[in-house]
């Protein structure tokens, strides 16, 4: 990851920018059913831990601002909403958006998501007009070259 | 209906809070389908936006012969391969599009 941003340094005019998102670190992301601005209901998702991933993107940008390489000007919190009609529609979503991640989720941590889905499906199903929000807390940060 | 990715366009509004775009050299990492690419491209001077997964450019160039924009590049590559063949001091702006995890 560092590497990655010393190459962007070198790929960058002085003066240049780097934009940089990732989920934001200690919030998961969740899931509402919602309609009309009311949400019916709303869970973490467990199949979704983006900690660590955010605790290495964090640390790699932390030591190229340590290093001097670029400064860090300002961050902001932002969440992306992905809405969809049905469970279906949502993982049909993810069979083509997410095909890229053949990671296989730990066997404790896919059934706690299907019970998960099960729930909020069972909200939806009675809840007319309702969508499924699957919500991602994420993070945006501006750095400029430094040196 | 099909699924709906930001309507609100929060992610949008947030890059531009953060980021002039207008005039500028944009190297996007990690475009995916262009989802975020096509929302901002308008602004920017030209857009180079790779991803390491064919599928995704695939979708993303789908969508680029359906709406023509010559603004943008899709391209089918790593980083490390982009930047092993590029020149230094190319671009204005590199964004790092939920890819550094």
């Amino acid at each position: 990851m560092v590497h990655a941003l010393e190459e962007i340094h070198r790929l960058t005019r002085p003066a240049g920018t780097l934009i940089e998102i990732h989920p934001a670190a200690l919030e998961f992301p969740f899931v509402e059913v919602r309609s009309n601005g009311e949400s019916f209901f709303s869970e973490d998702d467990p199949g979704f831990d983006y900690a660590e991933d955010s605790r290495l993107a964090e640390a790699a940008v932390a030591t190229v601002v340590g290093r001097g390489i670029f400064v860090l000007e300002e961050s902001r919190r932002f969440e992306l909403r992905t809405y969809a009609s049905s469970l279906q529609e949502l993982r049909d979503h993810w069979a083509v958006a997410d095909a890229y991640d053949p990671d296989e989720k730990e066997e404790t941590l896919a059934r706690r998501q299907e019970e998960m889905y099960a729930r909020a499906h069972e909200v939806l199903g009675r809840s007319p007009g309702a969508e499924l929000v699957f919500v991602e807390p994420a993070t945006m940060s501006r750095l400029t070259l430094a040196g | 209906m099909s699924v709906r990715i930001d309507p609100e366009g929060n992610e949008t509004d947030a890059l531009f809070d953060l980021l002039e775009v207008e005039g500028r050299e944009v190297l996007e990492i990690g475009c995916g389908d262009g989802r975020l690419t096509r929302r901002y491209a308008d602004r920017a001077a030209h857009v180079t936006a790779i991803d390491p997964f064919a599928d995704a450019i695939a979708r993303a160039n789908t969508w680029l012969s359906e709406a023509p924009n010559e603004r943008i590049e899709f391209r089918h590559v790593a980083f490390a391969d982009l930047a092993a063949a590029s020149e230094a001091d190319v671009f204005d702006v590199a964004l790092l599009s939920w890819s550094l995890c």
